[in-house]
């Protein structure tokens, strides 16, 4: 009976104690700037190499290119870019190999859709995904 | 005289003390068990085959979701692994954040199990407070490394992000803190009559069973056998840290719950040396080549994961996959021994048993 009694004890200070949770989702979850959450993509900066699509493990990006508009400028820009966020496992290894820091991760993490098909994000969409960016992309 | 019949009883699949999907088939004669045959392969993603076609760092995520209780030695395996092929010399910074953040990681996931275990065995709150201080550790590494389970943070050569400030102090400052709680939980259940007579001499193999059933970790700990990779083929920097090995004697459940909650102590005793001798300044990766190639041959290496020894195998002809990748996932090797530890055993102790063992299907599936 001892050994329930202290049980007891160490459950009735603990009654005290500040609770731990929090009201999400009424109230946003803190979250550390490093938090890999769903990508901002930046077609600007996009240099069309590729990278990201070879270094996903999962084969989630696809993403297309055209020459550039203005004759006098070499290289190509971004015409499609999509992410599958059905396969999608947001490992960050995508922004790591990003030369120009065309995709970031976000704090944003809040990927439930009704249907499978609309998780499929395009350009505009990666585009406009543009609250809690990360601040530091790269160590 | 009443006859009665063997039935077969399907348990599951699902998570019967488990983290995971696992399935047991049971011949019972009335309350007691007469053959247990676990069904497993739920949780299965040929993580091993999907290796073959992916680059060395791409497969570092895949093995974050074998044991996601424990990533962070997941990781570590598969990168001292091509490490060692490659001959690589990691610099001291990145080592040392390795060591916190495997140990934490160690912490959190005996937490999950002390948790769970209770809970499974019909006390509700050791799991709320075993979750409250697994939430601390786990947001200290959601820090360090953006994710809260699937780390991806160890890399060919080292790490991926230094730490941020002020996160070495936060580590030094949870190391007291863990050990005053530590005191209430053995308070709060240790001494508790109930949980005593419900798993001492519950479970019980003797260390020839142990060792020919090849388990490792807890298991084979709690049979006297004192084994740990860490002390007894150091990797990393661990034969700078002075610790101990937890050692039980009686091979029961009883003796596994002990083993568990002396190797809390000796991680944070491992933090707490690991944070004193923290390096201020260096490099957090070694010079690597762009695209990592492993060397034409194979390699082994095996290390000490939360659940017990795990190794990684590779055979690489030379190019940026790996020819074969082999984990050797100590879930699925301590999971050998059910069949045997429920024969004739009463039905009401099958998850007292299954329990002890720690699995997690993630691993045992691969």
């Amino acid at each position: 009976m001892l050994g329930l009694a202290k049980g007891l004890s160490y459950t009735l200070k603990n009654l005290t104690r500040k609770k731990v949770t929090y009201d999400y989702p009424n109230e946003p979850l803190p979250l550390p700037d490093r938090f890999r959450g769903i990508q901002k993509f930046y077609p600007e900066k996009c240099i069309v190499c590729n990278q990201c699509a070879n270094i996903c493990p999962t084969d989630c990006i696809q993403l297309t290119g055209k020459k550039h508009p203005d004759p006098a400028k070499k290289g190509k820009i971004i015409d499609a870019y999509d992410i599958n966020f059905e396969i999608c496992i947001l490992c960050d290894l995508c922004t790591e190999v990003c030369p120009t820091e065309a995709i970031i991760m976000t704090n944003n993490f809040e990927l439930a859709e009704y249907s499978r098909d609309e998780l499929f994000k395009n350009l505009e969409w990666l585009d406009e995904n543009d609250e809690n960016i990360r601040k530091v992309n790269k160590a | 005289m009443l006859r009665t019949e063997e039935m077969l009883l399907n348990v599951g699949p699902q998570h019967p003390s488990t983290h995971g999907v696992f399935r047991l088939v049971l011949k019972i004669d009335g309350e007691v068990i007469k053959e247990a045959k676990p069904v497993i392969g739920y949780l299965h993603r040929g993580t091993e085959k999907l290796a073959e076609n992916l680059q060395y760092t791409q497969i570092i995520p895949y093995t974050d979701r074998m044991d996601y209780l424990a990533a962070m030695t997941n990781n570590y395996i598969l990168v001292h692994a091509v490490e060692t092929m490659m001959d690589i010399k990691i610099p001291d910074r990145a080592e040392y954040l390795r060591i916190i953040t495997m140990e934490l990681g160690r912490i959190a996931s005996h937490l999950v199990w002390w948790g769970t275990y209770l809970l499974d065995i019909g006390a509700t709150s050791p799991f709320l407070y075993a979750f409250r201080e697994r939430e601390m550790i786990i947001n200290m590494l959601n820090e360090i490394s953006g994710g809260r389970l699937t780390f991806n943070y160890m890399r060919v050569g080292g790490v991926k992000w230094d730490a941020p400030e002020g996160w070495i102090d936060k580590v030094k400052e949870f190391v007291p803190y863990m050990r005053e709680q530590l005191k209430g939980y053995h308070q709060l259940v240790t001494g508790n009559e109930i949980f005593m007579n419900r798993v001492k001499g519950v479970g019980k193999y003797t260390k020839e069973d142990a060792l020919n059933y090849s388990l490792s970790g807890a298991n084979l700990r709690c049979t006297g056998v004192k084994w740990d990779l860490r002390k007894d083929e150091p990797y990393s920097i661990y034969d700078r840290f002075d610790f101990d090995v937890a050692v039980q004697d009686g091979g029961d459940a009883w003796a596994r719950y002990h083993v568990r909650m002396k190797e809390i102590e000796e991680s944070l005793k491992i933090l707490e040396q690991a944070v004193e001798q923290f390096p201020s300044e260096g490099d957090i990766l070694a010079k690597v080549p762009k695209i990592i190639k492993a060397p034409k041959g194979e390699a082994f290496v095996r290390i000490e994961s939360p659940r017990g020894e795990i190794g990684c195998y590779i055979a690489s002809d030379g190019k940026k996959e790996p020819y074969r990748l082999k984990f050797r996932r100590p879930s699925f090797y301590n999971l050998q021994i059910l069949p045997k530890l429920l024969e004739g055993e009463n039905i009401a102790n099958l998850i007292a048993i299954l329990g002890a063992i720690d699995i997690v299907l993630g691993e045992v599936d691969g």
